[in-house]
């Protein structure tokens, strides 16, 4: 205590300086007097008496160095002046300063928006109590990459027989449905989760409770606080009162926090009821006692102290035993976890290489940037060698001198940290407003988070040491003599490499490096935006409705639709209406493996189609070319059922052969295929052409049900968007409680489609821009810096008869030899590196040699750009001025 | 600091505190003399350390300082011990005590065994 209060007093002491000095200066001074009187009365001469006092007290100048010291910190205080001196001079060279902290921001700003992204989808733990003991638990089918979900008779044996958890739950991972209430109606999605998915997930509920043992089968339901709050005002009294879902009724019994969208952290989802209930929210729900059939989604509670080692040894026990008992569905399976929430083990390796090549390419702009700024300040610190060496002379120790560097160059990182923050927040918020191409709720919103926070604090402070290092090495190490006098106190004599040299080629190589990177994913959103889609985006209105959970029984959710079509098409400035299940390119959809019917199936060669629900006229509304045969008309739902398919279908079914009236068989179903119509992007804008097969919604809609609801497509004369609202009113007409949702121009849908191509293209875009301007200025700088040095030189050889050409040249060659050096370094790193990028890449190929071909000759231009000046200037030099100038 | 000085001071401190108590209010000056005759002259100050000192105790607390009028009417600033700095004297006190004692075993010469 005492020692903390003596503490806070001598900080404070560093605030107050004067009036203690003084006093002390008067304490001392009596001293001395009261000696000398003393002396005086011994005998002593006055002076004689005061030069004994004096002596005794130890120098008047050390006890005052010694009470100061008492009084304030000096290491703090020093410190301090240290920080006071660099503000002073980094406000005295406002525009080094300025350039320095906005090229760290940059790259600290780069850093820190892709950390968020790292922050958000690695190192996020997910919102659920103690997180580190909550595992998510995987099935590994024999012989597979990755993993599986659970049958719900494998999840009970598993939570009955494994001694490692103190629970285990499970969920059914989706569930589209439509909730009712006060507000319009909504169509929102959800989960099906065991009783004990609260407490084993121990979830902190805003309101109410999460589910008990022997609810099993209760109509009951947790509501997200989103949704709670969007749908039902807030509602503090929700709890115990009756929402409808689908049609069918359920009590609230909770709802969960705001941050809980369900355990896995892309999905969003805002509701949760007891699995019973599944059956009645999706059809064709699983059989819960159905071994074979793999939904539930597991996640496990350690108990306390049990290790991660001892769960592994622990599931593989447990997996030969299941595989014994149950040898038809369970043999050879294993079982693989992680903690729970972290990426799902099919995506996280294309999202960990994105992240990484990411992470690369900013870390290279922060080390141009960085570059850049070690040189501005090995400048600065050239300039500033005679204070140095003025300042060793009079006795600073070159540790001193080095401190105060460093303080400096950490006071610019971490202002170029301050920068840096603002920008990411600004580009987190652009990157949240991001709809990713997908039918099914997905969070990925990015935000600057407490770890983003610290990583770009930890960034500032070590990208401001490693820029002080060089400076403060140079600072203190002057040639006094040569500082002294005026001359350049770093050059050595006869060292021609020098370390600002070799910055600029690092930091030229980078950029290269940058710019086939960069380069490659222009031409790759170029060729993304020369992808023949195949079909026409124009005048075509989306609108989605799910009247199945509304209610309706799929011969009623075929009239509505029918009817639909019919008053949709009546309105003017409709040219059609037409109805699908899921519009292409979003995403994903449903597949299934086809066979020419009749012939036997030879080592199960399924080809896999991608299926689609439509009604006639699709292809001519959306433009698509029909090749043979001819257009759905006429079949009825219990007609002989018809397909019509792409012709990547025919080539990879039929082997290109005429498939007219030939039969395929896909799951139980056999379809006669009666026109052939041309490619179209299914899923992704960068898949290769996939087979595609085309049915009846007529058909298909009783035993085949889609879960995603049904689109309306409606082909307008004019502007879709101009008849939205009529649109609307029409459904709204049929049934006032029916949810619409996916409300969107075709034009829109698509270029949502675009969003991965046009994200890259835009990231990589402003990071290699950057990088390039950041590498030129610093190109700029050293070549002028070199310029300045050599006036006189270049003054004696004008002097001498050499011309402003001859002069030109020689400024021009030595920035051309730095840059060649550095294209050569850089450009057979970018070659390795866009090896990663392939993935990522639309139409291209990773070496994609007009990008390998134009970044060196394009790059050397800006280099020679940047020359240019300094040489003009070396040029211009008057030699009579250079030799008087020294 | 180093050790040396540590010791130094917690020395001085006690010598300081236990001044001030046997004196009550004194300046520096005369608590330096007064250390210097209670010692026997063995000590010899140097008096630029002692104010130093003074700042630490004042700082921790234990004694107080304010400018008065000295015997030979000279300005002076006086010290006197707070209520904390007689206790920590007698605490500091007994420690000395004991630490002495101790010593005081190994340095004399052993009687039994």
């Amino acid at each position: 205590m005492r020692e903390l209060k003596a503490l806070a007093l001598r900080i404070g002491g560093l605030f107050r300086f004067r009036r203690p000095e003084a006093d002390f200066a008067a304490e001392l001074e009596s001293h001395v007097a009261l000696h000398t009187d003393e002396g005086i009365r011994t005998g002593l001469k006055p002076a004689e008496a005061r030069r004994q006092a004096l002596i005794r007290l130890g120098g008047e100048e050390q006890t005052r160095q010694a009470h100061r010291e008492r009084r304030t910190l000096p290491w703090l205080e020093s410190l301090l002046r240290d920080f006071n001196y660099g503000l002073r001079t980094l406000a005295k060279h406002r525009s080094t300063t300025a350039i320095a902290i906005l090229s760290i921001g940059l790259g600290i700003g780069a850093n820190a928006t892709i950390f968020s992204m790292v922050s958000r989808f690695v190192l996020r733990p997910a919102p659920v109590g103690d997180p580190t003991t909550l595992l998510a638990v995987h099935t590994l089918p024999q012989g597979e990459q990755c993993c599986n979900a659970f049958s719900y008779p494998l999840y009970t044996d598993l939570r009955d027989q494994a001694k490692s958890f103190s629970g285990v739950a499970a969920d059914y991972e989706l569930i589209p449905a439509s909730i009712g209430g006060s507000a319009e109606p909504e169509r929102v999605w959800g989960q099906g989760v065991t009783a004990n998915f609260f407490s084993v997930a121990e979830i902190p509920m805003k309101l109410g409770r999460g589910f008990v043992s022997g609810e099993d089968n209760a109509p009951a339901v947790v509501l997200g606080a989103g949704l709670w709050q969007r749908h039902f005002n807030a509602d503090p009294g929700i709890v115990g009162k009756s929402v409808t879902l689908s049609n069918h009724t359920f009590t609230v019994v909770g709802v969960a926090p705001l941050a809980f969208h369900g355990v896995e952290q892309i999905l969003y989802t805002e509701f949760w009821v007891p699995l019973g209930n599944v059956a009645n929210l999706v059809p064709l729900a699983p059989k819960e006692s159905a071994r074979d059939y793999h939904w539930a989604m597991v996640i496990a509670r350690l108990k306390p102290g049990v290790a991660r080692s001892q769960v592994a040894a622990e599931l593989s026990t447990l997996a030969l035993r299941f595989g014994k008992n149950n040898p038809a569905t369970d043999a050879g399976n294993s079982f693989v976890f992680e903690q729970a929430g972290t990426l799902p083990p099919r995506e996280r390796n294309a999202v960990l290489i994105f992240l990484a090549a990411l992470s690369v390419v900013v870390l290279l702009v922060l080390s141009i940037a960085g570059a850049n700024v070690a040189n501005l300040l090995f400048a600065q610190a050239a300039g500033r060698q005679r204070d140095m060496a003025v300042r060793l002379a009079l006795g600073a120790t070159r540790a001193r001198l080095q401190r105060q560097m460093l303080m400096e160059s950490v006071m610019l990182g971490m202002g170029g940290g301050a920068v840096g923050l603002l920008l990411s927040l600004w580009a987190t918020s652009a990157l949240s407003t991001l709809r990713l191409p997908a039918p099914i709720p997905l969070d990925v919103s990015v935000a600057v988070d407490w770890r983003v926070l610290l990583f770009a604090f930890a960034l500032s402070v070590i990208s401001g040491l490693l820029l002080g290092l060089a400076p403060a090495w140079a600072a203190a190490r002057p040639l006094l003599v040569n500082a002294l006098k005026g001359e350049d106190a770093l050059a050595r004599p006869g060292r021609r490499i020098t370390l600002r040299n070799l910055l600029v080629i690092a930091q030229i190589a980078m950029s290269v490096v940058l710019l086939c990177v960069t380069g490659l994913f222009l031409r790759s959103l170029q060729s993304a935006a020369t992808i023949d889609i195949g079909f026409r985006p124009a005048n075509l209105l989306l609108m989605s409705v799910d009247p199945r959970v509304q209610g309706f029984t799929p011969e009623q959710t075929a009239r509505f639709l029918a009817e639909l079509r019919q008053h949709v098409a009546a309105l003017p400035g409709v040219v059609s209406a037409i109805s699908t299940d899921v519009a292409p390119l979003s995403g994903g959809n449903r597949s299934d493996g086809f066979t020419i019917a009749g012939r036997p199936v030879k080592d199960s060669s399924f080809s896999y189609a991608d299926l689609y629900m439509v009604t006639p006229g699709f292809f001519e509304a959306l433009g698509m070319p029909r090749m043979m045969g001819r257009d759905f008309g006429g079949e009825t739902a219990t007609g002989p059922r018809t397909a019509v398919v792409n012709q990547a279908f025919v080539q990879r079914v039929f082997g290109g052969q005429n498939p007219i009236g030939q039969h395929v068989q896909g799951g139980s179903l056999t379809y006669e295929i009666i026109g052939v119509v041309g490619n179209a992007k299914s899923r992704t804008l960068g898949e290769e052409s996939r087979p595609m097969l085309y049915r009846s919604l007529d058909q298909t809609i009783a035993d085949d049900p889609s879960l995603m609801g049904y689109t309306l497509i409606v082909h307008t004369a004019g502007n879709p968007s101009a008849i939205e609202e009529a649109v609307r009113r029409q459904i709204y007409g049929l049934d006032p409680t029916m949810a619409i949702y996916n409300e969107e121009t075709m034009e829109q849908h698509v270029r949502t489609a675009y969003i991965l191509p046009r994200l890259a293209a835009t990231l990589f875009g402003t990071f290699g821009f950057i990088g390039l301007v950041l590498a030129s200025v610093g190109l700029y700088g050293v070549m002028s810096y070199a310029v300045t040095r050599r006036t006189r030189e270049i003054g004696i050889r004008m002097a001498l008869g050499a011309q402003p050409g001859t002069v030109e040249r020689l400024v021009l060659r030595q920035g051309l030899i730095l840059t060649l050096i550095a294209v050569a370094l850089g450009w057979p790193a970018a070659w390795m590196l866009a090896k990663m990028a392939s993935s990522f890449l639309y139409g291209i190929q990773p070496h994609d040699a007009l990008t390998f071909a134009l970044v060196p000759p394009l790059l050397a231009m800006i280099a020679l750009a940047a020359c240019y000046i300094p040489a003009r200037r070396a040029a211009s030099i008057n030699p009579m001025q250079a030799l008087r100038t020294e | 600091m180093g050790d040396k000085t540590d010791v130094w001071q917690g020395t001085l401190a006690l010598m300081v505190l236990r001044t001030l108590e046997t004196m009550g209010s004194q300046h520096g000056y005369g608590l330096a003399r007064r250390i210097e005759q209670t010692s026997g002259d063995l000590l010899q100050l140097n008096y630029g350390t002692l104010y130093p000192a003074l700042l630490k105790l004042e700082q921790e607390g234990f004694i107080r300082s304010s400018w008065g009028i000295s015997e030979n009417n000279r300005r002076a600033k006086f010290y006197e011990l707070t209520k904390a700095g007689h206790r920590q004297l007698k605490r500091a006190a007994a420690e000395w005590e004991q630490t002495t004692n101790i010593l005081a075993r190994f340095l004399t010469p052993a009687e039994e065994a």
